[in-house]
């Protein structure tokens, strides 16, 4: 089990002039004691417009701060949106090679398509086509980072052949994933060899049925890249502390936050019917968990937080059905203090950390990759 | 926290739909046609028409819609509805704004209700090869013209109608007030189909819609579905949120 923290930048109003900055300033101070700590990766979405939730759109100029700041964290960009009104695959391939090189060769790159209306109907992007230029970027992104040379006529996009640079400092390049939210997509990831980000804070019984799945169909998948990542890693809320009554009330408080702000996204579906959108994703959990700010209602199963053994037990659950690494959310709208973030971190550095087996394994390398022949 | 709503309810109270109780028997609707449009709106205008008990949809949108009853309690009718996307707390809703009913009887009947703002006037939808239009005529002037344009089949499990909120004076603990109305009709589809929503006209006056204009076109819809209009569940109080002021008035369905 490796451990990660995750970073959707929720700032709450008012705006003031010096509030954003002080929001990225934590976020900073938490990724470079993360670091010292031993925590894995730092990853950061791509999100646009999203009021208080998410004020994270250029993720990649947050995790080269990152990296410039710490030494052996990994960085993760995650999700990278992979459709072309967000972002034009070339300048995927450019932006991360050079985080890449960057931070030493520490990068993960998640893919995805966003989920909200908010966001695709702000780029004037189409939901019937999301998946299918999804599919052509991680099809596209390996060849580009390792050819020397590439050339592209697709369906979304297309370029004549041109030398992208620079070239990614990892070889053959940095473990790659997908955004898992609405079912189905582990499938997705496991047959192109992805990593399965897990993005729902969903109970046992769902996540348990998705990974053996996930772990199942990717025995005969057809990697994308020059290597299967096959990794399973999920999303949970930490909130440490020596009094377990103490952590619970502040996680479920984060929690609620949180869930209360998502709630307020529309998602795709809800305004666009389309076959590419079938499943409301993430939002209907949450909605049921977020009957408001202060809810006193239970949380989903599973959550990190209250004191050290009550997160140990949460985690030992999560290992026991394939989960090989969870990701951290540690705050939401500021609701829980900078300095009770910091404490957190280090309670669960401590006291949870040396329970788990930190070495997980190697990415295994297709044939093409194994022979040299990439 | 999300930004609430600033409608200030006394410059409505005077047109606000009254109750004479929350025990409204429901109302079978099989066979109905229903088209909808979303649009994107002005999200400064919007905030205007929301309660104070309410989150804005980021962004704002109109749900317009037309639908043809050819069964109901009060005989077939056509209705016209005109709703603001929102937020009940962390739950979509369609704050309806304005309505238009094809008979009198079904205007009276959705006004007392469940305080849906209808008023009789013509209205019509109406299929084309390529299209189907949506019109509203008051007093000889057409307050509505509206498009599904090039429809295509696709699934009814791909359609996602939200449910409706209302506002109406009502009794409750022995005083009549303004209250929030959740209205959570059930969808049974059987066909359903997709396509460019087009509008021509569109009087705001009309509508109570303040300064809203339709905008970027999100999609349209039209689905045959048998629905209904339920027995009242939730009220909420116009002024609080609504994880503070909602007060359940009966139990859910069986099958909820």
């Amino acid at each position: 089990m490796k451990f990660g923290i995750f970073y959707e930048i929720s700032v709450p109003r008012p705006w003031t002039r010096e509030r954003e900055r002080e929001v990225y300033m934590n976020c900073l101070e938490q990724v470079k004691l993360a670091d010292e700590l031993g925590f894995e990766q730092v990853w950061a979405v791509e999100h646009h417009f999203l009021e208080e939730y998410s004020h994270c759109s250029a993720p990649e100029l947050f995790l080269t701060a990152c990296a410039m700041v710490t030494k052996n964290i990994r960085v993760g960009h995650g999700i990278v949106v992979c459709v072309p009104q967000f972002n034009h695959p070339i300048k995927i391939a450019e932006r991360t090679a050079t985080l890449d090189i960057l931070s030493g060769g520490r990068l993960e790159v998640g893919t995805g398509r966003s989920a909200t209306w908010t966001e695709l109907g702000g780029f004037r992007a189409n939901p019937d086509d999301t998946k299918k230029s999804w599919d052509e970027f991680v099809r596209c992104l390996p060849k580009m980072w390792m050819q020397e040379t590439f050339a592209y006529e697709g369906e979304f996009w297309s370029m004549p052949e041109r030398t992208i640079l620079p070239k990614v400092y990892q070889r053959p390049h940095p473990p790659m994933w997908v955004a898992v939210t609405s079912p189905g997509t582990e499938l997705d990831a496991a047959d192109r060899g992805l990593g399965s980000l897990g993005l729902t804070f969903a109970g046992f019984a769902e996540q348990d049925k998705k990974i053996r799945e996930y772990r199942r169909r990717i025995q005969l998948c057809e990697p994308v890249g020059a290597f299967v990542n096959e990794q399973v890693g999920t999303t949970n809320f930490l909130f440490c502390h020596e009094d377990n009554d103490t952590g619970v009330a502040m996680g479920k408080r984060l929690g609620d936050t949180f869930n209360y702000l998502a709630a307020q996204l529309i998602s795709t579906r809800e305004v666009y019917a389309s076959r590419s959108y079938q499943s409301l994703g993430l939002l209907p959990q949450l909605r049921r968990a977020a009957t408001g700010p202060d809810s006193t209602s239970e949380q989903a199963e599973g959550l990190c937080f209250g004191d050290p053994k009550r997160i140990i037990n949460a985690i030992k659950r999560w290992e026991s059905i394939g989960v090989d690494r969870i990701n951290f959310l540690l705050n939401a709208n500021e609701v829980v203090p900078q300095d009770q973030v910091l404490a957190s971190l280090r309670l669960f550095a401590k006291e949870v950390m040396p329970a788990f087996a930190t070495s997980g394994a190697r990415p295994t390398l297709a044939p093409a990759a194994a022979a040299g022949g990439v | 926290m999300p930004l609430f709503g600033h409608l200030d309810l006394a410059t409505i109270a005077n047109r606000l739909p009254t109750l004479p109780n929350l025990d409204t028997p429901a109302w079978a609707l099989p066979g109905a046609e229903t088209m909808q449009l979303l649009l994107e709106t002005s999200r400064t205008a919007a905030d205007a028409l929301l309660p104070k008990a309410m989150h804005p949809a980021v962004p704002s949108y109109l749900a317009i819609t037309v639908t043809r009853c050819p069964e109901s309690p009060v005989g077939p009718f056509t209705l016209a509805t005109v709703r603001l996307g929102s937020r009940a707390g962390a739950h979509p809703r369609g704050l309806v704004l304005g309505a238009y009913a094809s008979t009198p009887e079904a205007a009276d009947g959705l006004r007392h209700g469940w305080g849906i703002p209808a008023t009789a006037a013509k209205v019509s939808l109406t299929r084309r090869h390529d299209r189907l239009m949506g019109v509203v005529e008051k007093d000889g002037t057409t307050v509505l013209d509206c498009a599904l344009v090039n429809p295509e089949a696709i699934s009814g499990s791909d359609v996602q109608l939200i449910n409706w909120v209302t506002m109406a004076n009502a009794p409750l603990d022995g005083t009549t007030s303004p209250m929030l109305i959740q209205v959570d009709p059930k969808y049974a589809f059987h066909k359903a189909e997709r396509g460019r929503p087009e509008v021509r006209t569109f009087d705001a006056a009309a509508w109570n819609a303040g300064n809203l204009r339709p905008g970027d076109p999100i999609v349209a819809t039209v689905a045959m579905v048998d629905t209904d209009l339920p027995r009242i569940r939730f009220v909420m109080d116009p002024l609080k949120p609504v994880y503070q002021g909602t007060r359940r008035i009966r139990e859910s369905r069986a099958d909820e």
